[in-house]
């Protein structure tokens, strides 16, 4: 019944200390009844010794005992280590307070009047048990806070204001805060001492914030550097909030403190990585337009120009390329670390000061920043004239001509920079950065290695077409650019004599055509790159083909002949096969009629080296040129490529087979191979090969296509019995007239 | 030495030896008798009675206040609970009157003690002869 008084507790252990035999058993019973488990113990000596091997949850001791008395007991019990928090029940008489004073002092937890009212003892035992086990849980509770204050390295305390006179009143620290502090636990510490820990550089603006918290008794929140007593330096958060007494009075202050310091780093670090590029260290993308903004609204208050210098390295991915990335890190940290000796670079612009009008702090913004890839930045936030901005270009042209030592190499790299100056040239960073780089590329268009200020007569070029110049310069970094493949098929063998490899740029989701961007490409020397590109990108693949289908024929990579003045050509046609382990046949380079004839006396040596490698030649467009047949004889060429044009027209005009026929004879009194271009029906292949020419390249075999497209197409139409032309082909010979032969309507 | 005052006042002398009312809540105890509480609470307050007495003679006869006033502070609640209602009366006047500093001045209390003590062993034996 009594049970249910408190129904879901766990049974109480009870330690009953009468040495009254009679009270003895019937409390024993009495409580036993109410769902207590009782031991009992007829003296105070006993009971201690009980105590020594278990531990029951509450002790009821009679006062009044021979022997140890319950007072004494309660003391003794009090010593023995683990029961200083044990619920103690002391029994006395109604009348007598003298023992009621004695049990408190004696350690005692409540004292009880001894009588036969079991449900009051009863009732008392469990208000007792429960008040322990709160009191239990709240001490575990604040163990618990103060481990997890530790482990934040945060405290708490609590701070009265002084008395009139006295300056920093009373601070109570815990010991948590304490050992935040670094400072013994057991001493505490003043309100002055802590604030003398504060940094000098700081310590004059906390004080400010603690009396304006103060006066206006206000929450006070900021982070403050303090040196501890070791001399480690760290940052502390604080926060108090005002506490009220119940006149609406500030009475002082409770708060944390907690040591930030490792997420203080973690957040400048982030900062750091959001703002400033890896490699250099300089600011990023990101971070420069930031200064730029700012720069440009301190210019439009107080009224003076502003310069944007966008600053390119000619041949990046030359060097990239052939020397690895590691290299060309290399050169970009060394670019990054002239540049910055060019302008009054500050890495840290001072935030807080930006806005106070008229300051000079707006010159902390200059700084040298990388947009990415080999593009640099230098922004100038106050000049008086574009002269000035000039200045600053040719010292960054200037401190470029210095040789960089790249891989254990001599590098002689040069830059094109364009300008554009707030506000003539833009309002917007926006409009500024767009008009730097149309200076930019025209300086890179007209040669490099100079400088230019950005001029409207600069864009009349057309956007477009500058867009796609810029847009072209960065396609190779961003790996658009695709080769696809045309077969060359000698007709008699019914088989395929090599391939052509043709540049096309895959921009968004469209293919341009090489029409759109190979003139573009010429005129801005882009061609360059994307031929170093093509040829390294070509025997990669011819390699890839070798090993997937046994492809052991060539592949025609058209060449400008600018390429052939370089004197890397060579080399870099040696490189690209060596590193795929290809032979050097298996590369063939078309280099145009036209071209060839323009530049023949430069030519010449490169095309006898790539001869002498086994690196075939052939001369792309021919017909259209007006080619000295004399030197023909002595260019160590092996093939001719009959121009699309007179092979379009074969069968509708005869001056067109006249001159295939010439071209025919005249490689063939050569010793050459001739190849026809542009062959798009059975008609103009019946032609060329009555004429005597039986390799041919054209839409009639197949258009330009992806190299995994070619594998297959070489796999079907290799069968003969499956090519229309094949069939066609079969038939001439066996004398029939394909006009007449039913069946044909190609 | 003994000192006899003259001030000693007999205690209440209306209670009862027994009181069945105070038994009845000991058997509330154990309603069903099964456990035997009562006869061995009785049998308990039989064999202190039997045990504490004879220390309150020696006690008295050697002058011993503290013993004799354990005897009555442990016999009040005792008798108290088991219903002798004047046994526990006296032990209560005899125990206020010894709180210390005292000297052992009512020798005739000291008898009314030893006599009730008598009267309630012999009450109780009854009872439990009975039972």
């Amino acid at each position: 019944m009594n049970k249910l008084d408190a129904p879901g507790e766990p049974v109480a252990r009870v330690l009953l200390v009468d040495d009254d035999a009679v009270n003895l058993l019937l409390t024993s019973v009495a409580l036993s009844e109410r769902g207590f488990h009782i031991t009992e113990a007829n003296s105070g000596e006993a009971a201690l010794d009980m105590l020594g091997n278990e531990t029951p949850d509450i002790v009821v001791l009679d006062a009044m005992m021979p022997g140890l008395d319950g007072f004494e007991t309660c003391r003794r019990l009090r010593q023995l280590p683990g029961f200083d928090n044990m619920p103690v029940l002391m029994l006395t008489g109604l009348d007598d307070d003298a023992s009621i004073n004695r049990a408190y002092q004696a350690g005692a937890t409540d004292f009880f009047v001894k009588a036969t009212q079991w449900s009051l003892l009863s009732g008392r035992l469990r208000y007792l048990l429960r008040s322990s086990r709160t009191r239990q849980e709240l001490e575990r509770s604040k163990a618990k806070l103060a481990r997890a204050q530790d482990l934040a390295r945060m405290g708490s305390f609590d701070w009265r204001p002084a008395l009139a006179g006295h300056l920093f009143g009373q601070l109570v620290m815990s010991p948590e805060g304490l050992r935040v502090f670094a400072l013994e636990v057991d001493l505490q510490v003043s309100l002055r001492a802590l604030l003398r820990m504060v940094v000098p550089a700081e310590r004059g603006e906390v004080l400010r914030l603690l009396a304006q918290a103060m006066r206006l008794s206000t929450v006070l929140t900021t982070d403050m550097r303090v040196e501890l007593v070791d001399g480690r330096e760290r940052i502390l958060h604080v926060e108090a909030e005002p506490e009220f007494n119940e006149h609406g009075h500030s009475i002082g202050y409770t708060g944390i403190v907690q040591d930030v310091t490792d997420r203080r780093v973690a957040e400048d670090r982030i900062r750091h990585l959001a703002n400033y590029d890896a490699l250099t260290g300089l600011p990023n993308r990101r971070h420069l337009m930031w200064r730029t903004e700012r720069a440009l609204e301190h210019a439009r208050r107080l009224q003076h120009p502003v310069a944007l210098l966008l600053i390119d390295l000619d041949r990046f991915k030359v060097i990239n390329d052939t020397l690895g990335h590691a290299a060309g890190d290399e050169l970009l940290v060394e670019t990054a670390r002239r540049l910055r000796m060019c302008v009054r670079h500050t890495d840290q612009p001072y935030d807080g000061v930006l806005d106070a009008a008229g300051s000079r702090s707006h010159r902390s913004l200059e700084a040298v920043g990388r947009l990415g890839g080999d593009e640099f930045v230098a922004l100038l936030p106050e000049v008086q004239n574009e002269r000035d901005a000039e200045r600053v270009a040719e010292r960054i042209l200037e401190a470029m001509r210095e040789p960089v030592y790249v891989a254990g190499q001599e590098c002689f790299v040069t830059t094109s920079v364009g300008i554009s100056l707030f506000p003539r040239d833009g309002q917007s960073v926006a409009d500024l950065m767009r008009n730097s780089d149309v200076a930019m590329y025209s300086v890179k268009s007209s040669g490099r290695n100079n400088k230019a200020v950005y001029s409207p007569q600069l864009s009349g070029r057309g956007r477009e077409k500058l867009e796609l110049e810029s847009a072209l310069h960065k396609a190779l970094e961003r790996k658009e650019l695709v080769l696809h493949y045309q077969p060359k098929v000698d007709v008699a063998h019914a088989g395929m004599m090599g391939v052509e490899a043709l540049m096309r740029w895959r921009r968004g989701d469209k293919l341009v055509p090489p029409a759109d961007f190979i003139p573009l490409a010429e005129e801005t020397g882009l061609i360059v790159p994307l031929t170093e590109w093509a040829l390294t990108e070509a025997a990669r693949q011819a390699s890839e083909w070798k090993r997937s289908f046994g492809f052991n024929d060539s592949v025609a990579v058209n060449v400008p002949t600018r390429m052939f003045e370089k004197h890397d050509l060579v080399e870099l046609v040696h490189l690209a096969v060596s590193a795929v382990d290809i032979p050097h046949r298996m590369i063939q380079l078309e280099i145009t009629e036209t071209g060839l004839m323009k530049d023949l006396q430069s030519v010449i040596p490169a095309l006898h080296r790539l001869n002498e490698l086994g690196i075939e030649i052939s001369i792309d467009d021919f017909g259209t040129g007006y080619s000295s047949l004399s030197y023909l004889t002595s260019l160590p060429i092996s093939e001719l490529k009959i121009d699309r044009s007179f092979v379009l027209d074969l069968g509708v005009t005869p001056q067109s087979s006249a001159v295939v026929t010439a071209i025919i004879a005249l490689a063939r009194s050569l010793g050459l191979r001739v190849v026809a271009e542009g062959v798009e029906n059975l008609r103009q292949m019946e032609v060329l090969h009555r004429l005597g020419c039986g390799q041919m390249q054209g839409w009639l075999f197949h258009k330009p296509m992806p190299p995994e497209e070619l594998e297959l197409w070489v796999l079907q139409n290799m069968q003969p019995q499956n090519s229309p032309w094949v069939k066609q082909l079969q038939l001439l010979e066996s004398g029939f007239d394909n006009q007449r032969a039913p069946g044909h309507h190609y | 030495m003994l000192t006899v005052s003259a001030t000693c006042v007999p205690a209440d002398s209306d209670g009862l030896v027994l009181d069945e009312s105070a038994l009845r809540r000991l058997s509330d105890l154990d309603p069903s008798g099964s456990a035997g509480l009562v006869p061995r609470v009785l049998r308990t307050y039989v064999a202190s009675l039997q045990r504490l007495l004879p220390q309150a003679g020696a006690a008295l006869a050697a002058n011993d206040p503290v013993a004799l006033r354990y005897v009555a502070h442990t016999l009040k609640s005792s008798s108290a609970s088991v219903g002798a209602q004047r046994l526990a009366a006296v032990c209560q006047v005899l125990e206020r009157r010894l709180t210390p500093p005292a000297l052992i001045d009512c020798p005739d209390l000291v008898a009314r003690l030893l006599a009730e003590g008598r009267s309630a062993t012999l009450a109780f034996e009854q009872r439990l002869a009975a039972s």
